[in-house]
């Protein structure tokens, strides 16, 4: 029994009782403190040797809105998407195309910021719609498919339409509100770590007060058997879509994010090897468990944080040093498949593998 | 350049989408996976053609055997280490696990292979066809001189070749009936008293082959880089499921649209837009899907 069950039911409903209240409490807070940071003329100093921590760090937070909201596909209702990427990317190129002033390729309309990220998370749920629409109907793996293909032609479109998305180059000229706010480096970086860390823990507020309720068991039963859950009245197309939008808007999420900390969009933060990460950061940990997802993407990301000193007294040219960590991550994703197929901290019976 | 031309194009393309869509899908169809990671067995037979063509040197049909032999031996060897141990987990943990180890050897490939092109030392001949009857449709006249090289005669030739002996394979030999068989009920062929386990190898080894001798016909037409088959495979895809996956016939079908299609479409976009021929043969798979996604020839492939 908890300290809110013992306290007066109306007073007991307002405090946090479940993780996923708990989680708000501290998105909240990290929010305010990035508030601290950014409306006052407070500001941080840091050794140097923490840049790249933070910006791991930083990075982390985004693909963790990312895995989350791929988790709610997968995970929860089974959904094979395996164009994450795609989702991410159209925000990202939604906020840079809308937000962006002299964008020196591509389109860039100068609207305010605020704008063009609710327009991104607006457009990654309208192309997840589409895709859903499309493919949802498919068998898993041809769902992978169509979702994988997905990806790759609109990296080809954003290669190919200099025009509209400014090919290789990307878009640059996108603003960067908390940067313009804190004023100096280090502050940026501790107030962007702040804030996108606190929507993250509201994203997983979010996402878990979805998935325990009534509706988040309706998913998992239509990951564990469709035609039953369809044979009780659900219809499950419906679920499936509304499922595919939400994770698909969350990655439009990111994406604006991502653009808005990052000040330009390029085809080359958008490959499949986002997808891989995010997957294998979620089958690491194991699918379905929101705080396990999240672990799993924090050794991914320590992992290529690791390969970041390595690279510093590896023999090896960049260029091949890139090579030789796309091999390992590859391999990882071939071993977790292999040997823990309900990840590190996954329950194997709720996912129905065995190990 | 007239239409004929494109068709011309359309063909070759479609000849070796068709030698590789034939592979893909019957390990499709008998292994039950969709395998992301073929299009590096393309680029492995490519490599090992273009090395023994120009390093030992070997004459170019004989390299193009060699290459098929890696190509074989790569997918057995793969197959036997990667997914063989996790037949049983169903399609989508097989499906990720080619996506994992299509990274890895994607890389791996540009790490020993270099990031650079190679080109496989061909002495082409262009054949010139004219005086052929005018195509006109309306006022537009289509067909001005049409041009044909050695090389293109080289891969429809090769596709010939292939589907005569597959067709051969297939419904005179034991192996050939028996990949049938397992394609259409496994249980029931097993209780035949059929070994699977070796008609699975069979079919991993003819798929690697294929493999190896549809990287070598396009590098002989372009050339050969770490990103030879992972930039096909999206078409390989799509003229597998076009055909109905799991279809061998279905495939060279469906190999052949989506070549004419990727050719003719050249034609259509402005200067500056080809690079969006994987967008192309995308839009044909999800029309597909869409409209009758069983394919032209195929199982079913929906679940709902």
């Amino acid at each position: 029994m908890s300290v809110a069950d013992r306290l007066p039911g109306s007073i007991g409903d307002r405090l946090p009782d479940g993780s996923g209240d708990t989680a708000l409490v501290f998105g909240g807070a990290l929010a305010l403190l990035a508030a601290l940071f950014l409306l006052t003329p407070i500001s941080a100093t840091l050794p140097g040797a923490l840049y790249v921590f933070l910006e791991v760090a930083i990075l982390f937070a985004i693909y963790g809105v990312l895995v989350l909201g791929l988790d709610l596909q997968y995970g929860h209702t089974g959904l094979v998407n395996f164009g994450h990427v795609v989702f991410f990317a159209a925000g990202g190129y939604t906020v840079a195309m809308l937000s962006a002033e002299d964008p020196f390729a591509g389109i860039g309309l100068g609207f305010p910021w605020p704008l063009a990220l609710v327009a991104g998370i607006v457009v990654a749920g309208l192309l997840g719609a589409v895709v859903g629409a499309t493919s949802l109907r498919l068998r898993d793996d041809f769902l992978a498919i169509a979702t994988l293909a997905t990806a790759e032609i609109f990296h080809s479109l954003f290669v190919n339409f200099r025009g509209v998305f400014g090919g290789n180059t990307g878009i640059l000229g996108v603003p960067q509100p908390i940067k313009d706010l804190a004023g100096n480096t280090d502050t940026t970086l501790l107030a962007t770590l702040l804030l996108f860390g606190g929507v993250c823990a509201i994203v997983f507020a979010v996402v878990t007060r979805l998935t325990d309720s009534p509706y988040g068991r309706v998913l998992r039963a239509i990951r564990a058997d469709e035609l039953v859950t369809r044979s009780v009245g659900k219809s499950t197309f419906t679920y499936k879509m509304q499922s595919f939008v939400y994770g698909a808007a969350l990655a439009g999420l990111a994406g604006g994010l991502f653009a808005l900390y990052n000040g330009a969009v390029a085809p080359g933060y958008f490959t499949i090897q986002v997808t891989v990460t995010v997957w294998i950061g979620m089958l690491l940990g194991g699918a379905s468990n929101h705080r396990a997802v999240l672990a799993g993407l924090a050794v991914i990301m320590g992992l290529r944080l690791a390969s970041r000193f390595a690279l510093g007294v590896a023999p090896v040219s960049a260029d091949a040093f890139a090579s030789i960590r796309l091999i390992f991550v590859g391999l990882v994703l071939v071993a977790v498949i292999r040997y823990r197929p309900a990840g590190i901290w996954g329950d194997a019976k709720e996912l129905g593998v065995d190990t | 350049m007239g239409l004929a031309q494109n068709v011309v194009f359309g063909l070759v393309t479609g000849s070796y989408i068709a030698i590789a869509a034939i592979g893909f899908t019957l390990i499709y169809g008998i292994v039950n996976m969709i395998n992301f990671a073929y299009g590096e067995y393309l680029t492995i037979g490519a490599f090992v053609g273009v090395l023994s063509a120009g390093m030992l040197p070997l004459p170019l049909p004989v390299a193009a055997l060699v290459a098929m032999a890696g190509g074989g031996i790569a997918s057995l060897v793969l197959a036997r280490a990667f997914f063989t141990p996790i037949n049983d987990t169903g399609p989508v943990p097989m499906l990720l696990t080619s996506i994992g180890l299509g990274l890895a050897l994607r890389n791996l490939i540009r790490l020993t292979g270099g990031r650079s092109a190679r080109y496989f030392d061909t002495e082409t001949t262009t054949y010139q066809f004219d005086g052929l009857p005018a195509l006109a449709v309306g006022p537009v006249d289509l067909l001005g001189d049409l041009f044909v090289t050695s090389e293109q005669l080289v891969v429809v030739g090769s596709a010939v070749a292939v589907f005569v002996v597959l067709h051969a394979m297939l419904t005179r030999t034991d192996v050939g009936i028996a990949m049938r068989a397992m394609g259409d009920d496994e249980s029931l062929a097993r209780v035949r008293g059929i070994d699977t386990q070796f008609i699975r190898d069979s079919v991993w080894v003819l798929a690697g082959v294929l493999a190896g001798l549809a990287g070598v016909l396009i590098g002989i037409q372009t050339n050969v880089s770490s990103s030879t088959g992972f930039s096909h495979i999206l078409q390989i895809l799509a003229a597998a499921i076009l055909g109905g996956a799991g279809s061998p016939y279905g495939a060279i079908a469906g190999a052949y649209v989506i070549g004419l299609v990727l050719a003719l479409s050249t034609a259509f976009l402005p200067a500056g837009m080809t690079g969006i021929s994987t967008a192309v043969a995308f839009f044909i798979l999800v029309v597909v899907l869409l409209v009758k996604p069983s394919g032209i020839a195929g199982q079913e492939v929906r679940e709902a």
